[in-house]
């Protein structure tokens, strides 16, 4: 059974009924619920109905000079409930963090209809049990998000990207060793290889730094990156590229210790990647299916079946 | 659960704890326990059947199945600083002490981690990682003696959350001994990658106050210390224009390292204690510490002093030297040794309210100080909105005891009612059990239940902690303050 309510009190009623005859919910679409109920610019706080676009949340932070710092791929398309859902994340996050950074309040319907709070409204808040970091990731098997609230950021000065062309990974690699050694602090450092996959292989391999903050910290970092060999002006093309690519061959992750980066990219082959440098993540299309994950099973499922004793909602996925 | 365990004769469990640890390990006589009959919540003291000093995971979990066999509660300790009674043995029970698992196991330079084991002293890790340009940032004012385990358990911040966040932000992952004596680790491992799939049970245990098991080696993130500081000190006339300084300097889109705030009389007892030369009619002090790269701080420290004067400051004072910036921030870091010279005892809160109703918060303290007939100086995290009123008193007056218990949970409930938390940092503990159903409902406070008997079905671990209808084992009478 699919969800579509328009409002939370119809999605209360439908889990609980749902709840009630042991159905399967399979997938909860809330974007009928897409109202800012609170922005405090100056508390740098914002709470949204889950149902949200980031684009839409972001264009309406932008007019106080403020940001949700996260930047996940199709944000023009992305609910907040997706994202919280899924924790996606986007370049930025080896200078911002992830969405279970920001979030710092949250209201959930739980399988069996009740809604229930978790963090509140205050940036620093150690009340009661971190729930909040327990639903991100979860992939609305415990419980629907209906609401959230998260601290923000003040929109930077300036941000720019610049790159090198490297011959191989291995030339990358160490180019991205050298920036993580120097008095850079970019927001952004990506490897990837989209630009130049043909399909086979890859003629070159990009390093892409992104820099953000006042006019004089990006400028000065710029010239120091000019002098470790990145010049060519840049963007993040090279994401969008990879994410809304169509080919039958799903996205795949792989989340490793960020020095072996390059050897982990050697291992995959000829496919087309684009990997966070400083935090250790690789996407890429085709090529091994990632290992599988070593969960803490008996313990997992005992919170699935503290939040869900029913199962209607979904399962984890297994990558 | 078994009634509190005191020792007449030698119970099987007491011999198979000795068996397990040997005899420097195990604390059993009445006058050593004493040490351990509070933490630094010094209201309520309650004696542990015993105490372990285990030194690996393997003896811990040697305990833990001790304990579950025998059907004992036990409370693990860190280093005793909790500020809400979190470590107290309520109910008599083990008191599982860590600190002699303090190594510091392995640093990973380049992947900006470090192995610590849980009883490691939090300032210990910086300490060993500075010469590399590396820190870890969760900083709360107890670092110089509060354990990375203690941190974990509830979720500490410091001066420095504003702009690099809390404990569960440097956190990767961790190895934890549950109830049963099951093993796991949650988060990610050290040769691990960041991502990990499944639930984030690791950021779910983080600020779970010890209730769901003991965690045993924390797996923490190092970061880039930042290659410049500007320090500032500003003395105001009042709290409401350092209040309004700082809502000015976030509106700016400025986000400093640091800003803390002391009030009047806070100013009046660091200033009779160590000369910082403050005025005192001052009304109020506020550090402005902005970090990164030098070639940023410059405008925006001068933005900063410009806001500063605006708001009718009487002097800025910028730190020029490593030496002048280690001045400024000793007088907000020996405010509470200060207070001595004001009260006999004091009762530290930290309740949290929106930035933006710090003025608010402010003026409703010097009402309930005026209604009780009591002083209440403050010094606080004044970025964050996270206060810290001292509400003082002197113990020896037993009606002075009941009126600053009634303060502090004025000023609790007017931070809830303003949309805020009764506790920033501290956790609920003991202290502020009554103040969970006026921060959550039932539902809520069911959702928090049902995670802790995913952990702790039996409730045997830290129990009477943090849920209302936990069982309060004697009325409160107050005892002697340790001296801060």
């Amino acid at each position: 059974m699919i969800l579509a309510p328009t409002t939370v009190t119809e999605l209360v009623e439908a889990l609980a009924g749902a709840h009630a005859r042991g159905e399967k919910v399979t997938a909860v679409q809330l974007r009928s619920l897409n109202r800012v109920l609170e922005h405090t610019p100056e508390d740098m706080t914002v709470t949204v109905e889950a149902g949200i676009t980031l684009a839409v949340l972001q264009g309406l932070l932008a007019r106080q000079g403020q940001w949700l710092p996260i930047d996940p791929p199709a944000a023009e398309r992305a609910t907040i409930e997706e994202i919280l859902a899924t924790d996606a994340s986007g370049p930025r996050r080896f200078g911002y963090g992830t969405i279970r950074e920001n979030l710092i309040g949250i209201r959930v319907a739980l399988a069996d209809g009740r809604v229930i709070k978790a963090g509140g409204k205050v940036v620093k808040n150690v009340a009661g049990f971190d729930l909040c970091k327990l639903f991100v990731g979860s992939r609305g098997g415990l419980g629907v998000i209906v609401e959230a609230t998260f601290k923000l950021r003040p929109l930077p000065e300036a941000e720019q990207f610049v790159q090198a062309r490297c011959e191989s990974v291995e030339k990358a690699g160490q180019m991205v060793e050298a920036l993580l050694g120097s008095d850079l602090v970019p927001v952004v450092l990506d490897l990837h290889n989209v630009s130049t996959f043909n399909g086979r292989s890859a003629t070159n391999y990009f390093v892409v730094l992104g820099c953000a903050g006042s006019r004089e910290e990006v400028d000065w970092q710029l010239a120091k990156a000019r002098m470790l060999g990145l010049m060519e002006p840049s963007n993040l093309e090279h994401e969008a590229a990879f994410w809304s690519e169509a080919t039958p061959d799903k996205p795949r992750r792989l989340s490793v210790l960020p020095s072996k980066i390059t050897s982990a990219l050697g291992k995959l082959g000829e496919v087309p990647f684009v990997a966070r440098a400083g935090n250790g993540v690789i996407y890429y299309r085709g090529g091994p299916e990632p290992p599988q994950p070593d969960l803490p099973a008996a313990l997992t499922q005992r919170v699935k079946d503290a939040y869900d004793p029913k199962h209607i909602l979904p399962e984890l996925p297994l990558r | 659960m078994p009634a509190p365990v005191t020792a007449t004769r030698t119970p099987r469990w007491v011999e198979e704890l000795h068996s397990i640890l040997g005899q420097d390990a195990v604390i059993a006589s009445p006058e050593e326990l004493l040490v351990y009959e509070c933490d630094a919540y010094t209201l309520e003291k309650f004696l542990p059947a015993i105490v372990v000093l285990p030194q690996t995971t393997e003896q811990v979990v040697a305990i833990v199945k001790c304990c579950a066999t025998h059907q004992i509660p036990f409370i693990p300790r860190g280093a005793g600083t909790s500020l809400s009674g979190a470590v107290l043995a309520v109910g008599g029970g083990v008191m599982i002490a860590l600190t002699r698992m303090n190594k510091i196991l392995s640093v990973d330079i380049r992947n900006r981690r470090a192995l610590i084991e849980a009883g490691c002293v939090n300032a210990w890790i910086t300490n060993a990682v500075k010469a590399h340009g590396l820190f870890y940032a969760p900083d709360p004012s107890s670092q110089p003696a509060c354990t990375i385990g203690g941190n974990v358990a509830t979720n500490s911040g410091g001066p420095h959350t504003l702009k690099y966040g809390v404990t569960t932000n440097h956190v990767l992952g961790f190895e934890m001994v549950l109830p049963d004596g099951e093993v796991v680790w949650l988060g990610t491992t050290p040769d691990g990658g960041e991502d990990v799939d499944g639930y984030d049970l690791r950021g779910a245990v983080i600020g779970s106050e010890g209730m769901f098991g003991i965690v045993t080696r924390v797996l923490v993130r190092l970061i880039r210390a930042p290659q410049a500081y500007k320090t500032m000190l500003g003395v105001f006339e009042s709290v409401d224009d350092a209040s309004q300084t700082v809502s000015d300097i976030i509106a700016t889109g400025i986000v400093p390292g640091a800003l803390e705030m002391m009030d009047q009389l806070i100013t009046q007892a660091v200033e009779a204690a160590y000369h910082f030369g403050f005025p005192l009619d001052a009304g109020a002090v506020l550090i402005v510490e902005l970090d990164g790269l030098a070639a940023g701080l410059e405008r925006q420290a001068e933005r900063v002093i410009e806001i500063c004067k605006k708001n009718r400051a009487r002097e800025v004072r910028l730190a020029k030297t490593d030496d002048e910036r280690a001045l400024l921030w000793k007088c907000r870091k020996r405010a509470f040794g200060a207070i001595g010279r004001l009260s006999p005892n004091f009762l530290t809160q930290d309740g949290v309210v929106p930035r933006s109703k710090l003025p608010e918060i402010m003026q409703f303290i010097r009402a309930t100080s005026q209604k009780y007939g009591l002083r209440i100086p403050n010094v606080f995290h004044a970025g964050d909105g996270n206060i810290h009123p001292l509400v003082l008193y002197d113990e020896r007056d037993p009606d002075q005891i009941r009126r600053a218990v009634a303060a502090g949970n004025d000023i609790l409930e007017k931070c809830i009612e303003m949309g805020g938390s009764v506790t920033g940092e501290h956790g609920i503990g003991v202290e502020k059990i009554d103040f969970m159903e006026k921060q959550f409902t039932k539902d809520d406070l069911d959702a928090m239940r049902a995670l802790r008997r995913v952990f702790d079905p039996e409730s045997r671990c830290n129990p009477h902690k943090m849920f209302p209808g936990s069982k309060r084992c004697s009325d409160f009478t107050p005892r002697k303050q340790i001296a801060a």
